[in-house]
C-alpha cells in the first residue's frame, strides 16, 4: 500500500475511528519493531543491512469489539491482519509479509476473573505470560505454564501456535491448560467456544482456533486451569554414556506411569557445549534431568522410583543439586550470549514423535545434517515427554554462513527442507510447539498428506477474502 | 558515534525479547519501539545508516524511554541497554539534532547554581535540610546528571564544575545526598569527599522506634537498578518504625514513574500520568498505606497526577515517624 494516498488516508481514517489516534501507528519506529520477530531470516536480513517488509498499520485494540470493527474495515478492504502477540515467535509467523495491518494484541491485558472453586483464570490474551503468572501467583496460585519466553510472549501468542512450558509432562501444553475462547472470526464476529472441553456435543471448536496462527479469526479471550502451588518441588540428575540409554531410562519413567512434571535429556554433543557452558556441569555423556512436584512424601516417592530406573544404566548419579541447578538456570540458555546469535546461522528442528521413532527421527535428522552439511553443527535434546513419546529439540548451529543473505538464507532453507522431510520419513511430526508460520509451510502438504484439503476448506470458509495472517500454515498468499 | 562503543549491546538486544515485560514504558503504550529490543533496533539501523539519526520517529523513541534499568537488572548477562540509549542520545544532541522541547529544557538546567549555607563537617544536598542538625547545607539545582541523561555531555560537565567548586568552598569531606539519580551521578565522583546516601547517614543518626506503620517502599531505579540495590532505605524505615509491605505483583518492575530518566514528567507528560496511573491501580485495596520513596522527583510526580495519593520521601517518613 502507498502512504499517504488516497485509500491509505481513508483506512487510516477508519482505524482510528474504529480505536483512536494513540493505538493507530505508522511511524518508523514501530513498524521497525514489527517487521522483525524471532525467525531467523528477518534478523540476518536485518543484520545484513536489509529491511524487512514492514506493516502498513500497526493498531493496538483495546476490547474485542474494536477486534471486530477492524476485521470489518480489513474485510471491506481486503488488506491483510497479522495478529501480533509478543513477536517472540520463532517461526515468522507474525510476520506482516504482505504489508497491511499488525494487529498488536498487548492492550488488551487484563485478568478479568480468578475463579478459586473451578481454579481457572479468565484473561484476555494480550496479556504477557509473565505479568499473567505473577497475577496468578499473587492470588495464591500458578498457571503452571513456565516456557523460556514467558518474559516475552503473549498467551494469545501461545494459543495461535500451541506453545509448551518446562513443565507440559505434568501440567499439558496450552491446548491442555485451555477451557474456552472467545474468537473473532475473519469476517468480524464474536463467537465463543463452550466452556468446558469434555464434552460430546460435536467436534471441538476451541481445537480448531489452538495452533491457528491468526489465519482462522482473532482469539480475544481464554479460560485457562490454574493450579495450587505444590508445597514440594524437587529435580534429580543422572548422567549416561550414551543418549540411548538416557532415553530408555527416561521413557521407562514415562511407561511406568511415574507423573514427572519435567524431564529433558540433552545428547553428548549438547551436553559437552551447552550443559557445560550455562550450567558449569562438565562430564561426557548424556545429561538427564528430572524432576516431581505435589505432595511431599509423593514427590518422594515418585524421586525415589524414577531414580532407581535411571540407577540401573546411568554412568554416574549427578545428584539432586545437578538438577538444581538446571531448574534455577533453565531460562539462561535463551539469554544472549548463551542463545545462538548473528552471525550464526541456526534453526530448530522442533520434532514430536512416539518412543519407538524418536531415537530414528534424531538419527535421520542428524545423519542428514551432518553428511549434506559439513559447515553445520547438529545437537539434540529431548524437552516435552509424554505417556507415548517425547519432543526433539534438534538444531543446526553454522558458525561462519555465507555472506550474502540471499545465499544464507538459501543454505538455511535447504538445511529445514532436507531434515525435516527425513523426520517425517521416520514418523515425526514437525512440530511439538513452535508453530508453522512462514518458516514451514510449505511442508504442511507433506505432513498432512490429502488431510491438508480438509484444513484448506476450513480456511476459505471462514476467510472468504484471505485477509487473516495469508501466507502462513501453508495456505494462499494475498491474492491468491 | 558512541553507540558503536557499544556495539556488544546492539548485538545482544537487538533481537532479544526476555525482559519486554521489565519496560515501564512499554507495559502503558504496548508499542514494540518502546522495548529494549525495539531501541536496539533503532540503534543498529543508525549504525549501519547515520542518516537515520536524523529520523524523528527514531529520535522521539530514544528519548520516551524511561530509563528504569530493571532490564539490565533482569538480564542474565547484564547488558546495558540504559547505557545504549544514553550514547545515542549523545549522537543526537552532538548532531544538533534534538528535539526543541529537549534543547529547551537544557538550556534551564544549564543554569543551575550552587551556594553553601551554614558550617558543618557535613555538607547535605537535598530537600529536607531541617533533619540534619548541624550539617552545611548545599542548595542549587540538579549537579549535572539530567544534562547528562538528556545527552547535553559538555554542559552537563561545566555544571557538574561548578557544583564541584562550591562542594570544595564548603571545606566538608562529606557529602550526603538525598536524590537518588545525584547520589548515583556523584558517587566516587567529587575528589577527596565520601559521597553517601541519606539513607545510610540517618541510620548512623540513629532513630526512635516508634509504633508500627503499614507502608510500601517504592523502589528507586538509581539505588536498585544503578547502585546495586543498598538495604539502607528499608534498613532506615524498618528503624523508624514502618513495616513494609510488598507492593504490585512482583519484584523486578520499576514503580518509579521515570525516575531513571530524571525529568521525564516534564518531557513526557501524558506519559508520566499513564506510569502514575498504573501504581495508583495497583495501590487499589492498600487504603491507609503510606507510600514511600527515596525520590522528591516520583514523590512529585505522584502528587501531581493525583493530589491524594499518600506519598512521601523517605526523610519526610523519616521526620513523621520521629514527630
Amino acid at each position: 500500500m502507498t502512504p499517504k494516498n488516497y485509500l491509505y488516508e481513508m483506512i487510516r481514517s477508519e482505524l482510528t475511528w474504529a480505536v483512536g489516534d494513540d493505538h493507530v501507528q505508522t511511524n518508523d519506529a514501530d513498524k521497525l519493531g514489527h517487521s522483525i520477530d524471532y525467525y531467523w531470516v528477518p534478523e540476518c536480513w536485518h543484520d545484513r543491512g536489509g529491511k524487512p517488509t514492514p506493516p502498513d498499520f500497526v493498531v493496538h485494540p483495546g476490547t474485542t469489539k474494536e477486534v471486530a470493527e477492524i476485521l470489518k474495515i480489513a474485510n471491506t478492504h481486503k488488506i491483510p491482519v497479522i495478529p501480533w502477540g509478543g513477536g517472540s515467535g520463532s517461526q515468522g509467523g507474525a510476520l506482516p509479509i504482505y504489508g497491511g495491518i499488525v494487529l498488536d494484541m498487548k492492550r488488551m491485558n487484563k485478568v478479568l476473573e480468578i475463579d478459586p472453586v473451578s481454579m481457572t483464570v479468565t484473561a484476555e490474551v494480550g496479556i504477557n505470560t509473565q505479568h499473567l503468572e505473577w497475577e496468578v501467583e499473587k492470588a495464591g496460585y500458578s498457571t503452571m505454564h513456565f516456557p523460556a519466553s514467558i518474559a516475552c510472549a503473549t498467551l494469545g501468542g501461545f494459543i495461535a501456535h500451541r506453545g509448551t512450558g518446562v513443565l507440559s509432562t505434568k501440567y499439558g501444553k496450552i491446548e491442555d491448560m485451555i477451557m474456552s475462547l472467545e474468537v473473532v472470526t475473519p469476517t468480524g464476529e464474536i463467537i465463543n467456544t463452550l466452556p468446558v472441553p469434555r464434552h460430546a456435543s460435536g467436534p471441538a471448536l476451541t481445537e480448531l482456533y489452538l495452533g491457528s496462527e491468526g489465519t482462522l479469526g482473532v482469539v480475544t479471550r481464554a479460560v485457562m486451569k490454574i493450579h495450587p502451588i505444590p508445597a514440594s518441588r524437587k529435580f534429580h540428575a543422572f548422567l549416561f554414556e550414551t543418549m540411548h540409554d538416557a532415553m530408555t531410562a527416561g521413557s521407562k519413567i514415562m511407561t511406568s506411569r511415574l507423573r514427572p512434571c519435567v524431564i529433558r535429556l540433552y545428547d553428548e554433543t549438547e551436553t559437552a557445549k551447552l550443559v557445560k557452558r550455562v550450567l558449569g556441569i562438565d562430564r561426557k555423556g548424556a545429561y538427564l534431568v528430572f524432576g516431581f512436584d505435589g505432595p511431599e512424601k509423593i514427590v518422594d516417592l515418585e524421586l525415589e522410583e524414577a531414580c532407581a530406573i535411571c540407577a540401573k544404566t546411568a554412568s554416574e548419579d549427578l545428584g539432586t543439586e545437578a538438577g538444581q541447578t538446571w531448574w534455577d538456570h533453565r531460562y539462561k540458555f535463551f539469554y544472549p550470549p548463551y542463545m545462538f546469535h548473528m552471525p550464526q546461522a541456526f534453526g530448530t528442528l522442533d520434532t514430536v514423535a512416539t518412543f519407538s521413532n524418536i531415537e530414528k527421527v534424531y538419527w535421520a535428522m542428524k545423519n542428514v545434517v551432518q553428511d549434506n552439511f559439513p559447515q553445520a553443527t547438529f545437537i539434540g535434546h529431548f524437552s516435552h515427554w509424554y505417556d507415548w513419546g517425547c519432543m526433539l529439540y534438534a538444531r543446526f548451529i553454522i558458525d561462519e554462513p555465507p555472506k550474502d543473505p540471499s545465499e544464507a538464507i538459501a543454505l538455511y532453507n535447504r538445511i529445514w527442507d532436507m531434515a525435516i522431510r527425513a523426520a517425517i520419513r521416520e514418523g515425526g511430526v514437525i512440530n511439538e510447539h513452535h508453530g508453522v508460520g512462514l518458516k514451514l509451510g510449505r511442508i504442511m502438504r507433506d505432513l498432512y498428506g490429502p488431510a491438508f484439503g480438509v484444513l484448506e476448506s476450513i480456511k476459505k470458509t471462514l476467510d472468504p477474502n484471505n485477509i487473516m495472517n495469508p501466507g502462513k500454515m501453508g495456505f494462499p498468499g494475498k491474492g491468491v | 558515534m558512541h553507540i558503536e562503543k557499544n556495539l556488544d549491546v546492539i548485538n545482544a538486544c537487538r533481537f532479544c525479547f526476555m525482559c519486554r515485560h521489565l519496560d515501564p514504558v512499554g507495559n502503558v503504550t504496548f508499542r514494540e519501539a518502546d522495548t529494549p529490543r525495539g531501541r536496539a533496533l533503532i540503534c543498529d539501523r543508525i549504525r549501519m545508516d547515520a542518516a537515520n539519526l536524523s529520523n524523528a520517529d527514531f529520535i522521539d523513541t530514544l528519548y520516551r524511554g524511561a530509563l528504569s534499568a530493571a532490564n539490565r537488572f533482569h538480564c542474565v548477562s547484564s547488558y546495558d541497554e540504559t547505557g545504549l540509549v544514553l550514547a545515542a542520545r549523545r549522537d543526537i544532541v552532538e548532531a544538533s539534532l534534538a528535539p526543541v522541547a529537549v534543547t529547551a529544557l537544557a538550556k534551564t538546567l544549564e543554569k543551575a547554581t550552587f551556594s553553601v549555607k551554614g558550617k558543618g563537617r557535613v555538607l547535605y544536598f537535598g530537600p529536607t535540610p531541617e533533619l540534619y542538625k548541624g550539617c552545611a547545607t548545599l542548595a542549587g539545582g540538579d549537579p549535572g546528571k539530567a544534562l547528562a541523561v538528556l545527552g547535553f555531555e559538555a554542559a552537563s560537565k561545566k555544571v557538574f564544575a561548578r557544583f564541584k567548586k562550591a562542594v570544595a568552598a564548603s571545606g566538608c569531606k562529606t557529602l550526603v545526598v538525598a536524590e537518588p539519580s545525584a547520589f548515583e551521578f556523584l558517587r566516587g565522583n567529587v575528589p577527596g569527599v565520601k559521597v553517601v546516601h541519606c539513607a545510610e547517614y540517618l541510620m548512623d543518626q540513629g532513630m526512635k522506634k516508634t509504633g508500627a506503620r503499614k507502608a510500601v517502599y517504592l523502589e528507586s531505579d538509581f539505588l536498585k537498578n544503578y547502585c546495586g540495590n543498598p538495604s539502607a532505605p528499608r534498613d532506615l524505615l524498618a528503624q523508624a518504625g514502618y513495616a513494609l509491605i510488598a507492593f504490585g505483583t512482583n519484584t523486578e518492575e520499576s514503580y518509579a514513574v521515570g525516575e531513571g530518566a530524571l525529568v521525564y514528567d516534564t518531557l513526557y507528560p501524558e506519559l508520566a500520568e499513564r506510569l502514575c496511573q498504573r501504581v495508583y491501580t495497583l495501590a487499589e485495596g492498600l487504603a491507609k498505606t503510606r507510600f514511600i520513596t527515596a525520590s522528591q522527583t516520583v514523590k512529585d510526580t505522584l502528587k501531581k497526577y493525583n493530589p491524594a495519593f499518600d506519598v512521601v520521601t523517605l526523610e519526610e517518613a523519616v521526620s513523621l515517624s520521629q514527630a
